[in-house]
């Protein structure tokens, strides 16, 4: 932390605004804030004089932030493709801020919109005047749900708050259905030009062609707040955070035990453990979401919430402990029904293959059926090798990797199963996995 | 050389040309609809599709060639591209003339497949499904006449084509509604039923 933050939350105390500072540090304030309470609580939007073009990218690139949606690509690297494709082509380009959280399990995007909308706001316009973007975009869930009140709603507040004039920036709200795969970039791209919003096939990139053929950064919601943070406070603070490979202040939705999820703020380094301490005794966790990666208990017990240490993605911040009495087979096969569902049955390997892994784990799961049927895992891996890799998006791959870590993190309980007994005694399924509302339309 | 050399040679090439467009017709039909030939790989039916269709230029060209060269009829070159040019049996040498530009256009946007956009590949290459139907007009409006070879087997062989890919036609369909029926939900609810048993 250094003496400016320090200072601007000192300020906020003194100012008696009722803005509490919270446990994780105050990157997310403990209530809900309207923009005079947000102006105090992070300090004021540095006007255009104060951050003239070209020092925000700069001090993101130094900053080092990589993406908070999944896939953690360099922020500055995509700013640069963006800008030099808009300058190329000279066309202005277009921002999205990516809301669609579209994982069941995950809710920091909802969380941050929900606590700190005018952050990425905030994020929205800093991004827009770097850029000489045209139009901005704030995409989010239709009919998001989250436990305290009506997100979409709350958000829109937000934008109407806002000076249009004095922001130079106008943002506009989507709502985007709130499908798992409604995130991806050219599926998202997909919605905002009036598509099915699926995954398509480009010949650019969306940063080349994007929204309505403009060169078109998306970022996530998150990200885009860490712009204005740094905007703010410099890139120093921003890497006061965390490690030097993964510096930042990052949100985690974190389950533990039989509580409710919560959203907490941690940097790359610290210890996993504390987060998910309330569990104890856990089997495994699960890292970055439904495309994410199980890990072991005692390799929880010991490591840093960092990729370089878990040597897995953080991916979308999802930690999820699975307490000993469940059985992590018959949770790995839930969510990957709720995978192979969520496929928009476009290419063969996805719409074929993903339904298939899906029944074969289902067996796998069931001690009767796993101790009946020989060449399951089989199965599986040569299912996994022939969907990999494949299809035009990521989610064969993210799905193969969740169901590749099951196999090699719950060995025993498969020799368990084989054997005809589950060690694990409560079969429900701990993260939820909703039905889809409609279907994909077929092709 | 002897003119009904020349008739009989062309009468020839143009029968072979139409079993090997009904070839390439099956396996174009078959690529499309996402079909396989049994014993081939996949990539080896579309190349098989490519080749036979360059192969068939040449039998075509002999086709051309030899009519044009035989004195018997007078039918000129440039009737071979314009269509209803020729004074000779203007409706059946012209389509034959439309079958010979439709080709031209489907092997030409073919051959450039790399560098054009493949929304206008797509679309010529819709044209085929012209080029074939106008091809067998051609073949049996001037084969059946007089001294044509279609007639006896050379009849049979052009009916056998024609229900050829008739056929290949109706089942890409009932394969495309199918695979449009098919959906994530639906294969997961198949696997588990075959499995269960």
């Amino acid at each position: 932390m250094t003496a400016i933050d320090n200072g601007i939350r000192e300020a906020a105390v003194q100012q008696q605004t009722q803005v509490e500072r919270t446990e994780d540090n105050g990157v997310l304030p403990s209530r809900p804030l309207g923009l005079a309470d947000h102006r105090v609580y992070y300090g004021a939007l540095p006007t255009p004089d104060q951050l003239p073009l070209g020092e925000l990218a700069a001090k993101l690139g130094h900053a080092g932030v990589r993406g908070r949606g999944g896939a953690g690509f360099p922020l500055y690297r995509k700013l640069v493709s963006v800008s030099g494709a808009a300058r190329a082509r000279r066309v202005a380009p277009t921002i999205v801020a990516n809301g669609c959280e579209g994982e069941p399990a995950s809710h920091k995007d909802k969380h941050l919109l929900w606590l700190a909308p005018h952050l990425v706001l905030d994020g929205m316009v800093l991004l827009g005047r770097e850029l000489r973007a045209t139009r901005a975009v704030l995409a989010i869930e239709a009919g998001a749900p989250h436990g305290k009140g009506d997100l979409v709603r709350r958000v829109r507040e937000a934008v109407a708050e806002r000076d249009v004039r004095q922001d130079g920036v106008r943002v506009e709200v989507v709502e985007v259905p709130g499908r798992f795969i409604a995130g991806e970039s050219a599926a998202l791209v997909s919605t905002l030009d009036g598509g099915p919003g699926l995954p398509t096939y480009r010949e650019d990139s969306v940063r080349e062609r994007g929204v309505g053929g403009t060169p078109t950064l998306i970022q996530n919601v998150e990200t885009v707040a860490q712009v204005a943070l740094i905007a703010r406070y410099g890139a120093d603070w921003f890497r006061d955070y965390g490690t030097a490979a993964e510096p930042g202040p990052q949100l985690f939705t974190v389950y533990a035990g039989r509580n409710r999820p919560r959203v907490v703020h941690a940097a790359a380094g610290a210890p996993l453990w504390p987060l998910i301490a309330d569990a104890e005794p856990i089997d495994a966790v699960l890292i970055g979401g439904y495309h994410g990666s199980w890990i072991t208990a005692p390799m929880a017990r010991h490591a840093r919430l960092s990729e370089a240490d878990l040597d897995v993605p953080l991916g979308a911040g999802l930690i999820a402990a699975l307490p000993a009495e469940r059985c992590g087979l018959a949770e790995t096969a839930h969510i990957v029904r709720y995978l192979a569902l969520e496929s928009a049955g476009q290419c063969g390997p996805c719409l074929n293959g993903l339904p298939r892994i899906a029944a074969a784990l289902e067996l796998l799961a069931d001690p009767h059926h796993a101790s009946q049927r020989n060449g399951l895992l089989e199965d599986l891996e040569r299912w996994c090798g022939m969907v990999e890799g494949r299809g035009l998006c990521h989610h064969p791959d993210g799905s193969v990797r969740l169901v590749r870590s099951a196999l090699i993190v719950f060995r025993t309980e498969i020799a368990a199963h084989r054997a005809g007994l589950c060690t694990g005694g409560d079969r429900r399924p701990l993260l939820p996995a909703p039905a889809p509302a409609r279907e994909y339309a077929a092709h | 050389m002897n003119s009904s050399v020349l008739w009989y040679a062309s009468q020839a090439t143009g029968i072979v040309s139409l079993v090997l467009y009904t070839i390439v017709m099956l396996l174009g039909i078959t690529v499309a609809g996402q079909g396989t030939v049994p014993g081939l790989p996949r990539f080896s039916v579309v190349a098989l599709h490519r080749s036979i269709s360059l192969l068939s230029i040449a039998f075509l060209a002999v086709h051309i060639g030899t009519a044009l060269l035989d004195s018997y009829v007078d039918i000129s070159f440039i009737s071979s591209f314009v269509p209803f040019a020729s004074s000779y049996e203007p409706l059946w040498i012209g389509l034959g003339a439309v079958a010979v530009d439709l080709m031209i256009a489907l092997v030409v946007t073919s051959l450039l497949r790399g560098r054009i956009s493949p929304r206008v590949w797509r679309v010529v290459h819709w044209l085929a499904y012209a080029f074939w139907p106008v091809a067998i007009a051609h073949t049996i409006g001037l084969g059946a006449g007089k001294g044509g070879l279609i007639s006896g087997w050379g009849l049979w062989l052009t009916i056998a084509c024609v229900v050829a890919v008739g056929a290949a036609l109706v089942w890409r369909v009932a394969a495309q509604q199918e695979r449009s029926r098919r959906t994530p939900a639906q294969v997961l609810e198949k696997t588990r039923s075959e499995v269960r048993v």
